[in-house]
């Protein structure tokens, strides 16, 4: 960690650089910057909670530290949602937090799952670290803290300028994350802000985008901004090793999920750039640990939240149907949708316990798959019953919204499907439905649907625990049953 | 969204992650990535994620991993 300078450039700097006396060499000792430094930067980007090599990286960056070099750390993004250790920590990624304080973060750009725990943590990251996105434009008190830019400072004096860009769905314009969870916030496409930030090419030595895009977009923005240094990137958790050169922009990104961190050189002679590489470390190998960051990661995961009891069942929730039932019910209610499903082998309990801990709704649903909407008419939901009918020739699918009868005949082959309202009328034929399925049931069932669909970027589990955490009834889960088959006529065997 | 997976276009729900997409391409192809046999790279054979976005018209390549090959 190094110094870091007021984000604002400053008048004089911007001045002189419109008079364009950056551009002549001539001037380059204007602001005795030394003749040679030599900078590294450290990165990680979509670490997704994975932590554990976490302690494989202090020992990098203190051996780098002790060279002498200039030595940055900077995250790229999604430092959060993928490992319940970490998102229901108390705070929530409290323990990610910790780390990234104990590794000397000097730079951090927000990445769409920054926002899953909503605003409040974002403001705490954003309170404790430099937090930078440049295509966020917060409405007046939501997100104060964070910045456009940051300008970090060389012990020498050689001015990083650091900025952030995040990912836009074009759908939405926000970024892949609930909308709920970013009211308040308004977003614009990473690239329309190309135009404004090439003048901070005038604000610093080197110029830095800090970007949560992915890596196509990232290749977008050299093209289109040659002026920038280095890119290091995030969000579609490429691999680029070594970092490679677009233009004269140098782009990185370092994998996800903490099994590599990047490692940018950078030579500076009289204040520009003359020299720069990048390269990944392999975290899974064996590396030095520091014990001190080992404890602490030891402690984390003992982590007492995921042992809290968060409902009581009075009765006894147990088997497909009543499992099913309760997990569809939680996906349509806590989402607003009319009718949900979960295939029957995403159920992966065969009981739940009296007291229902945090601990158990991850095992029994571990996949940590999104759920997706479709809207979908009467005719389209009966094409994937049927689908699901097809791959068992028996019943797959649990439902909420709904009840549904498949009669088939002696080999399995279905006559029809009916589908009801929870009072036992028929489903209306002339309307469209918010239905919502796992994203395993959105690609792997084959079903007609003209909505090509959208991820509500929530697991089943994380709408579970919401929904037992609203304290629902759980004793209609007794005897719940809402999927039926009716067999006419012999089966092959007999 | 699509995204070519091979230079076969899979037209897939917005917001899906490189795992969606494969598994949508083709079971067969999902369950080589899913034993290692096979790895999923971008169009410029960087490698990917199972979890990363996407966004639409990216496009996606499988190849054999070699031996000693680190996961991204």
């Amino acid at each position: 960690m190094t110094g870091l300078a007021d984000s604002r450039p400053g008048r004089v700097l911007l001045g002189l650089a419109l008079l364009g006396l950056f551009a002549v060499p001539a001037c380059a000792g204007l602001f005795s910057r030394p003749a040679e430094t030599r900078v590294v930067i450290f990165h990680s980007n979509d670490v997704h909670g994975k932590i554990d090599n976490f302690a494989k990286v202090a020992p990098i960056l203190e051996a780098e530290r002790k060279t002498g070099a200039d030595v940055f750390f900077f995250s790229a993004g999604d430092n959060f949602t993928g490992d319940p250790v970490i998102d229901w920590a108390d705070p929530p990624g409290g323990p990610m937090f910790d780390l990234l304080d104990r590794l000397g973060l000097d730079v951090l750009s927000l990445g769409n799952h920054e926002f899953d725990y909503q605003l409040g943590p974002v403001r705490k990251l954003a309170a404790r670290f430099p937090t930078v996105s440049a295509n966020i434009d917060p409405e007046p008190g939501v997100l104060p803290e964070l910045k456009p830019h940051v300008v970090l400072k060389t012990k020498q004096g050689a001015r990083l300028v650091v900025f952030g860009l995040i990912q836009v769905e074009p759908e939405n314009r926000v970024p892949s994350t609930h909308p709920d969870k970013v009211k308040g916030l308004r977003f614009s496409d990473p690239l329309s802000k190309v135009p404004e930030l090439k003048k901070l090419r005038a604000a610093g030595d080197v110029l830095i985008g800090l970007t949560h895009i992915g890596h196509e977009q990232d290749l977008r923005l050299a093209e289109a901004m040659p002026e920038i240094d280095v890119i290091i990137g995030g969000h579609s958790h490429t691999r680029v090793d070594p970092a490679v050169m677009a233009g004269g922009v140098l782009v990185a990104m370092a994998g996800a999920d903490n099994r590599f961190l990047g490692r940018v050189d950078l030579r500076l002679e009289n204040g520009r750039v003359v020299e720069k590489k990048g390269r990944l470390i392999d975290l899974t190998q064996p590396l030095e640990e520091d014990p001190a960051v080992k404890a602490m990661i030891a402690t984390y995961y003992q982590n007492p939240a995921l042992a809290r009891v968060i409902a009581r069942a009075p009765v006894e929730v147990a088997g497909k149907d009543a499992l099913g039932s309760l997990m569809t019910d939680a996906i349509r209610q806590t989402l607003g949708l009319d009718v949900a499903f979960q295939n029957n082998g995403g159920i992966r309990l065969d009981r739940l316990p009296e007291e229902i801990t945090l601990r158990d709704i991850y095992t029994l649903d571990p996949f940590g798959n999104q759920v997706v909407q479709f809207v979908m008419t009467a005719a389209e939901i009966r094409s994937l019953v049927k689908s699901s009918w097809d791959k068992r020739k028996d019943i797959d699918l649990q439902v909420s919204g709904l009840s549904y009868l498949v009669r088939a005949d002696g080999q399995g082959r279905v006559l029809d499907v009916k589908l009801s309202n929870p009072d036992g009328s028929p489903l209306a034929e002339d309307r469209t439905f918010k239905v919502g399925v796992s994203s395993y049931i959105a690609v792997s069932y084959q079903f007609d649907h003209r909505d090509p669909g959208r991820s509500l970027q929530t697991t089943p589990a994380e709408a579970l625990i919401r929904f037992l955490e609203s304290g629902p009834d759980l004793t209609v889960y007794r005897d719940v049953k809402r999927a039926f088959k009716e067999i006419t006529g012999p089966s092959p065997r007999g | 969204m699509r995204i070519k997976v091979n230079g076969r276009t899979v037209e897939i729900f917005a917001g899906a992650r490189v795992k969606d997409v494969l598994r949508k391409y083709s079971a067969e192809e999902w369950a080589r990535v899913r034993r290692k046999e096979k790895t999923v790279t971008d169009a410029r054979g960087h490698e990917v994620g199972l979890e990363g976005e996407l966004s639409g018209g990216e496009e996606l390549l499988t190849r054999a991993r070699g031996p000693e090959e680190p996961r991204p």
